[in-house]
């Protein structure tokens, strides 16, 4: 890392935005006002995801894919299917050739796989791992173009659960980069669009990617993208159109289930998969494969790829249904309908998200750009180089969260589209004299019962004083923040104590193994981490000074007697420190220059709200009560 | 916290629901996180907590029994579920046919007869909330007055159990339509 170079104007880190797909990776920054993907030296913009582990050491992209069907167990395609998974989820096992190791007791119950087995190379990798080489390849692409990256902003399905969003980001953070925000694919599409076209109107995002598949229904109103309802399936993909034409070519070639071998199963996949690509053009495509005696060409019509896919279509279908009823909206009052992901330029898609939305979609922008595209345009924005203040994204809530009462059935908390941040709480009592804990199981999904949803963490309260039973007061609060991510904390209310909760997550790492993985991954440990740190810290000071003296100037009126002096000097010693070597000395003034202008950014957001509130006085807003504040996360 | 309070509307029942989702955007734009990225830590988390409480009143005032939930609990009436009085015996009887009949037609996978009865019951429910409309519509709010209004409030709880179930019947009618399919 560069660290000289973060306050030479010239070489300002440029915030990127990430699309880590199912099948490609890309990354795309905004390049005089226009978000461009970032081309390899071939001018490649799609980087393959997929990561092969040699003796020889990692390799990503195009390199690992040639490795696939000779290497399958150590070769990892379509990552991003196993992120925030259980080991134990029967999904997992039937998602690829790879080796699986059953994580011990007390370890987390996350996804891994054992590559390199019986070489010298020989580890497990969890799908975080994985993804962060895909990242980091990124990463080095993106520096050969731009220098210094300053953030990212990452996609994920809007239909990302927490766990999963949690995995995403600790890929990142393993990366060495600062996530800026999550964003949900069909959001970036949409944001990729509309800065182009600037219509206001309703939209539809049809995102079928390798992996997932979203729906999403947004209104875009004087640049604002309110997000008015999400649905889909996150195990839905182009890939089942791989394995649909792969089941069909095994017939074909006459072979049995156990005559599957893992290098075969590959090698009929990516035989499936080009066939597929084959079928967009033409109306008939033809492999050479080996079945029982000898090769055999294998051929497969359009119109039988297309029978091959309905029930596919068919549950795309009923996610879009689904998401219109709960936008409270019907398919004729949908302005334009935007595809995403590369299964959308089959034909048969785009024939049935016609045929589903009674008009043609929209394909002006490269579908398996869009994403990156529009996290560009986002991550711009998030780091104050664009017009700020015409556009923003409202994001909701893509499942509802709630906790296990009696009977193993869910008490809702946040319902699916909620506009996020939001926070919620429920309030809840013992059961029993004397009970000194509590416990409280999360889950995340739409169904009653807690079998039926997605586990995402259980913690126990303890310290409860013993009461008799109803008498305690349990008050427990969920927070989701702008990255659709939760946090939840509890409070015994009748005696006032706070208590902390540890969140065990159901699936995923927890931080220590996060930051151990971090630290195993630098070359020299913790030497690396303090300049880190103090990269971090230089930037987030440098950030903050422009706001700060940003703010003095548009807004000098609310500035009263003495302040403009105050901070003034607290900026000044922001500086100095900033120019020295101890991070913590830096982040001490980032929290004084935090206190000098607390008032004053206080008065800002008033100002804010009553302006956005046309017609009242300042003094109105300032006088009415406000609840006791939620801890920013 | 009153939720009108904080998105600056009049406390009555019928909101301008168009008027009232630009007011959450314009609120929305002054407050949301990414406006704050840059910002320092305690200012980011003053302007969370209200953009938070923004969309928590957004939140109630769009939904129309958390409204009126809302507005009962500003006139000091209380109207949890376990306060609610009890319904009169002929909306009972009228609940318990409705449901008979929506179980029956669910049993035939009967859609007409599911759209009948839940146009029915969404008929009932705009009356309902009339009634609240007009209701709260006073400038002179009376405690009993506003009491009398309560029942109506179980209606509408009971109007809305009624179409989530229709919806829930719809949506499973037409996952196994489409899993007979594949």
């Amino acid at each position: 890392m560069v660290l000289l170079e973060i306050f030479d104007p010239k070489a300002r880190p440029r915030p990127v935005g990430i699309d880590l797909g199912t099948t490609n990776s890309l990354v795309a920054f905004v390049k005089n006002e226009r978000p461009v993907a970032i081309a390899d030296c071939n001018g490649v913009t799609l980087l393959p995801s997929v990561v092969a582990y040699a003796e020889s050491g990692v390799t990503v992209g195009d390199g690992a894919k040639t490795r696939a069907s000779s290497y399958p167990r150590d070769t990892i395609v379509s990552v991003k299917r196993f992120m925030g998974r259980g080991a134990d989820d029967p999904e997992t096992r039937r998602m690829g050739p790879y080796e699986f190791v059953t994580p011990g007791a007390g370890e987390a119950n996350v996804v891994k796989f054992k590559v390199g087995a019986g070489t010298r190379a020989e580890r497990v990798v969890t799908p975080v791992e994985v993804s962060a080489e895909i990242l980091r390849a990124l990463v080095r692409l993106a520096e050969d173009e731009l220098t210094h990256i300053g953030g990212a902003v990452i996609t994920v399905p809007a239909y990302f659960d927490d766990a999963q969003r949690q995995a995403t980001r600790d890929a990142g953070r393993l990366a060495g980069l600062e996530v800026l925000r999550l964003l949900n694919e069909p959001t970036a599409a949409a944001l990729a669009y509309g800065l182009e076209k600037k219509k206001n109107g309703t939209f539809a995002v049809y995102d079928l990617g390798g992996g997932t598949f979203d729906v999403t229904v947004l209104v875009l109103e004087d640049g604002v993208f309110q997000v008015r309802s999400t649905g889909g399936d996150s195990a839905l993909g182009g890939d089942d159109m791989d394995r649909a034409i792969a089941e069909d070519v095994f017939a074909q070639l006459g072979l049995e289930t156990s005559a599957r071998t893992p290098t075969l199963i590959r090698m009929v996949l990516d035989a499936a998969r080009a066939m597929k690509h084959t079928l967009t053009e033409a109306d008939h495509a033809e492999t050479q494969l080996p079945a029982k005696h000898g090769d055999k060409t294998v051929r497969i019509e359009r119109s039988r790829f297309d029978a091959l896919i309905v029930p596919l279509l068919e549950r795309t279908g009923l996610a879009c249904r689904r998401a219109l009823k709960d936008a409270g909206l019907t398919k004729e009052q949908i302005d334009g309908v935007i595809l995403v992901g590369g299964a959308t330029r089959v034909p048969a898609v785009r024939a049935y998200v016609a045929k589903t939305f009674g008009k043609e979609p929209l394909a002006d922008i490269d579908p398996d750009q869009v994403v990156a595209l529009g996290a560009a345009v986002q991550a711009d924005l998030l780091a104050g180089e664009g017009p700020k203040d015409d556009v923003l994204l409202l994001d909701v809530l893509p499942l509802s969260l709630g906790i296990e009462v009696g009977g193993g059935v869910v008490d809702k908390i946040l319902p699916r589209n909620t506009t996020i941040p939001a926070a919620a709480r429920a309030t809840y009592t013992t059961q029993e004299d004397k009970q000194t804990g509590f416990e409280i199981h999360v889950v995340q999904g739409e169904r009653e019962m807690v079998a039926d949803n997605r586990s995402l963490a259980r913690f126990t309260l303890r310290g409860i004083p013993p009461m008799a039973a109803g008498l305690a007061k349990l008050e427990v609060t969920f927070r989701v923040n702008a990255d659709g991510m939760l946090d939840v904390d509890a409070l015994e209310t009748t005696t006032g104590v706070h208590q902390k909760v540890m969140v065990k997550p159901s699936y995923g790492l927890d931080d220590e193994t996060v930051e151990q993985m971090l630290m195993d991954a630098l070359d020299h440990g913790e030497d690396d981490l303090l300049l880190r740190r103090l990269a971090e810290n230089r930037v987030e000071a440098h950030r903050l000074i422009t706001a700060t003296g940003k703010a003095m100037a548009t807004e000098s009126a609310l500035l009263i007697p003495g302040e403009r002096e105050s901070i003034t000097s607290a900026m000044r010693a922001l500086e100095e420190a900033a120019r020295g070597e101890d991070p913590a000395k830096i982040h001490d003034r980032i929290e004084e220059l935090d206190e000098a202008s607390r008032e004053f950014a206080g008065r800002r957001m008033n100002h804010a709200i009553a302006r956005a509130i046309e017609g009242r006085r300042v003094d109105d807003v300032e006088a009415s009560p406000s609840r006791p504040s939620l801890d920013a996360h | 916290m009153d939720p009108f309070a904080t998105l600056g509307i009049d406390r009555r029942f019928d909101v301008d629901l168009p008027a009232l989702e630009k007011r959450h955007r314009e609120l929305s734009r002054a407050l949301h996180p990414d406006r704050f990225a840059d910002a320092g830590a305690s200012e980011r988390k003053a302007t969370l907590a209200k953009a938070v409480e923004v969309n928590e009143a957004w939140r109630i005032v769009r939904d129309p029994i958390q409204r009126a939930e809302a507005l009962f609990a500003l006139a000091g009436v209380v109207v949890d579920e376990a306060h609610t009085p009890k319904p009169t015996p002929e909306l009972l009887m009228e609940a318990m046919e409705l449901r008979e009949m929506l179980e029956e037609a669910k049993e035939k996978r009967d859609l007409a007869a599911i759209e009948r009865l839940a146009g029915k019951v969404d008929a009932s429910r705009r009356a309902a909330e009339d009634k609240l409309c007009a209701g709260f519509a006073e400038k002179e709010r009376k405690h009993a007055k506003i009491e009398a209004l309560v029942p109506v409030l179980g209606e509408l709880r009971f109007h809305k159990r009624f179409l989530d179930e229709v919806s829930a019947i719809e949506d499973a009618i037409a996952e196994a339509d489409v899993a007979a399919q594949s």
